[in-house]
């Protein structure tokens, strides 16, 4: 554990150099992300409470400020899995995320992303947070490595609140906590 | 066989308009058909404000992060900019400083640096330079300094000669919750105080207060003991609202501060800046921003005082393989300067000046791996005419992370109020026709990874100009007067490079050396040989370290070797150090021991006049987040 932090640590270090690297990229960090937050339905398996029933969509919900315009909600157009549409939602709080599947948590002025998270331990949602807000890490943790935008997988929150997270999104992440 | 096709592809698209792109160069529409391992490694536009292409333009750029400040023990604006290996700081005393790249360095000489805060212009139209003790921003909140050596090329506004500092404060979003730092030692006491909070559904706001209070030092041998006791405080806010794709910035600051050279000496002033940018679409994108700044200085029997108010624009504009940035800005400032010390004023003592710019560049793909940056600036200040700033640059990406690059650019300085309107009845007569100085720069470099673990930075310079200051006699008598009578060459060259040595040790090593051949034009003299050069060591080395001892324990050492300085008066090398042991209590809570110039008691800096020496100092520290 120790060591896993120092090789964390060691990639961040990476990272910013990389960070000072000349590149001529076309997308943002936003959009990549974006594009992200709609695919990771497809390599979650909710529990068969919470999974969609008949055709209903995945329900992609953003809590407090959206930071992605309407990026998310074009992402999400483009996606589907097993014939499911995926639907955005903004919400202010984490009240009322109950039936979220995959949840974007970004502080509003009611709710800090660590309140959001405390709402939603124990319930079978997919929560994500981002480095740029700060510390609280939902069960998916974007940051940026080496100029891409990349995440953390907290396993064992995943699967205390009953989701099972696909090795194939796994072994994407920068770093797993393992259950 | 396949490379030549996939050019011929890029030519083809390229007649027809239409946008043909590598693999990582992807549009935000073809996001979409990705797989999520693709995603993964797509590079990014950075979210903050350095996605202008300034970042990713080819020239010899030095990067402070935020860390590197808060790791370094700094506890002040200019010690913190001797983390950038491409600057040379000479601390003069306890408060002033003098910071510049590849030469001309100097409390006068150093007029060839632009250096930003947020956008907003800190040199002063006075004489060019920088007053460094009149800005304190809260270094925690710095997200980072762009050091730029050379001429910043085409985006930067007036006075981007010599080198570039970009200092950018994050954005409120990245700083909610609380922060107090608080050192003590025997040399310097400060506290800084910050509190971030949600403004609305998508805003931030934080304010922030910065305090000091710094001991004197002792003259250097043979040079009048100056007391330059010095304290001081900045407060100030930032509120950034909306998304990325529209984003409005407010921010302002105020401060104090007392010297103690003669009673009543003092500096105050403040600012207030609102900044807007909007994507109009995926491929095109604005920003506008405005600033009014006011302080004035009073000290040793002279009033300077100056008032700017500064307006910019930019567009971005990406189509096909072009990505084109465009803009211009406006600045006026109103000052009075007077002097009641000597005999030396500034004719008329309260003037308004204009400075226009206007730019315009392409960064244009040649092939996915080769890009040509082509641009100019045009500038006119209310001393000059319409000036004609080009610049053309070259980079070749061989690979990922690799770049070799090379530039060929015009700058100029242009002429300061103290160039053109200093006077001095019989003995100094203004120079009505002091022109700006004149600056072609040469340079090529390389920036990469050789490895996973290292990065380096390796560039060359020849810098050639033209029409330096001199001082000069008129008729061959009294009154002097400020011509542009010098020419000549400096050449050097820069490389720093960053390891990972192990997972729990970085170290940085950098290293510039400077050669100056300038010579007297024709008919011309220089009654002071050489002050306008600077006071520059031929070479300078930094070595810095980050050793984690344990989990929590942190040991930072930076040092740095800085050559003979052979202006006269000479000034020998010296070698000094610093350094910060740092506990982290809990993730909120910070302990620390820092010093500065760890080697000796005393050293020197600077050849200036007035020149005091720096001291060993030691200090405890503590930074809590709540």
């Amino acid at each position: 554990m120790q060591w896993d932090r120092h090789l964390l640590a060691a990639l961040a270090g990476t990272a910013v150099l990389a960070g000072s690297m000349p590149v001529a990229a076309a997308v943002t960090e936003a959009e990549v992300k974006a594009a992200f937050l709609p695919r990771f339905a497809r390599y979650v398996t909710w529990p068969p409470s919470a999974a969609p029933s008949g055709s209903n969509p995945y329900m992609l919900c953003v809590i407090g400020a959206d930071p992605f315009g309407g990026d998310v909600q074009s992402a999400a157009r483009t996606q589907s899995v097993d014939g499911r549409k995926i639907v955005v939602r903004h919400l202010d709080s984490a009240a009322g995320a109950d039936d979220c599947h995959i949840a974007f948590l970004s502080g509003s002025r009611g709710q800090s992303v660590g309140q959001m998270l405390a709402a939603l331990r124990g319930k079978p949602v997919l929560t994500v947070t981002d480095a740029r807000n700060g510390g609280p890490r939902g069960i998916i943790h974007f940051s940026i490595l080496d100029g891409r935008v990349r995440f953390s997988i907290d396993e064992a929150e995943a699967s205390s609140d009953g989701l099972a997270i696909s090795s194939r999104l796994l072994a994407l992440a920068i770093s797993v906590t393992q259950r | 066989m396949r490379r030549t096709l996939a050019i011929g592809a890029c030519a083809v698209s390229f007649a027809f308009g239409s946008a043909a792109r590598a693999a990582q160069d992807v549009d935000a529409q073809d996001l979409a058909n990705l797989t999520i391992e693709q995603l993964a490694q797509i590079e990014v536009r950075s979210a903050s404000k350095t996605e202008e292409p300034l970042s990713s333009a080819p020239t010899a750029l030095y990067v402070i992060t935020n860390t590197d400040i808060a790791d370094s023990g700094a506890t002040s604006l200019p010690e913190a900019l001797r983390l950038a290996p491409n600057l040379q700081v000479q601390r003069i005393d306890a408060s002033q400083y003098a910071i510049s790249s590849r030469g001309f360095n100097g409390l006068e000489a150093g007029n060839k640096v632009l250096a930003q805060i947020d956008g907003r212009t800190i040199y002063t139209p006075l004489a060019s330079s920088v007053f460094w003790n009149l800005h304190s921003p809260l270094l925690e909140d710095i997200r980072q300094i762009e050091v730029i050596s050379g001429p910043g090329g085409t985006l930067y506004g007036p006075n981007a000669v010599n080198g570039v500092i970009n200092i950018t404060t994050k954005d409120a979003e990245d700083t909610l919750g609380g922060l107090v730092r608080v050192t003590a030692g025997s040399l310097e006491r400060t506290a800084g105080l910050r509190y971030g909070f949600p403004v609305g559904g998508s805003g931030a706001m934080r304010v922030y207060a910065d305090w000091h209070d710094n001991e004197g030092f002792r003259a250097a041998p043979g040079r009048p003991e100056v007391d330059d006791d010095y304290r001081g405080w900045q407060a100030g806010f930032r509120s950034d609202f909306g998304s990325e794709a529209d984003h409005l910035t407010f921010q302002g600051d105020l401060f104090h501060a007392d010297a103690d050279t003669l009673p009543g000496d003092n500096a105050k002033g403040g600012n207030i800046l609102a900044r807007w940018s909007r994507a109009l679409s995926p491929s095109s994108s604005f920003q506008l921003q405005a600033y009014y700044d006011d302080f004035r200085r009073e000290f040793t029997d002279v009033v300077d005082s100056v008032k700017t108010f500064d307006g910019q624009g930019q567009v971005n504009l990406v189509s096909g393989r072009h990505h084109i940035v465009a803009g211009g800005g406006i600045r006026t400032t109103r000052d009075l300067f007077i002097n009641n010390l000597n005999i030396f004023e500034l004719v008329p003592d309260s003037r308004r000046l204009w400075v226009y710019n206007f730019f315009a560049q392409d960064r244009f793909s040649i092939t996915p791996k080769l890009d040509i940056i082509a641009g100019s600036k045009v500038e006119k200040s209310t001393f000059v005419g319409w000036q004609l700033l080009p610049n053309l640059r070259i980079a070749w990406q061989p690979n990922r992370g690799q770049l070799v690059w090379a530039a060929v650019s015009r700058a100029v300085r242009t002429p300061s109020r103290i160039d053109r309107q200093l006077e001095a009845p019989g003995i100094l007569a203004p120079a009505s026709n002091f022109t700006s100085e004149k600056l072609v720069a040469l340079e090529a470099g390389y920036r990469g990874q050789p490895s996973r673990s290292t990065a380096l930075s390796i560039s060359g310079f020849v810098n050639l100009y033209d029409d330096i200051r001199t001082t000069e006699t008129t008729n061959g008598g009294l009154p002097f007067q400020l011509m542009n009578g010098q020419k000549g060459t400096s050449y050097g060259i820069e490389a720093w490079a960053t390891m990972q040595v192990t997972p729990v040790w970085r170290l940085w090593l950098g290293g510039t050396t400077l050669w100056k051949d300038f010579h007297l034009k024709p008919g011309h003299l220089d009654l002071i040989p050489f002050n306008s050069l600077g006071s520059d060591p031929k070479w300078q080395l930094t070595a810095r370290s980050e050793f984690d001892l344990a989990p929590r324990l942190q040991l930072n050492l930076q040092g740095r070797a800085v050559g003979k300085v052979d202006q006269a008066p000479q000034l020998g090398s010296y070698v000094e150090l610093g350094g910060r042991l740092a506990y982290r209590l809990t993730d909120r809570l910070e302990l620390y021991l820092a010093g500065e110039n760890l080697l000796h008691r005393r050293h020197q800096e600077s050849n200036n006049g007035a020149a005091q020496l720096p001291e060993r100092s030691l200090l405890a520290g503590t930074r809590v987040t709540f």
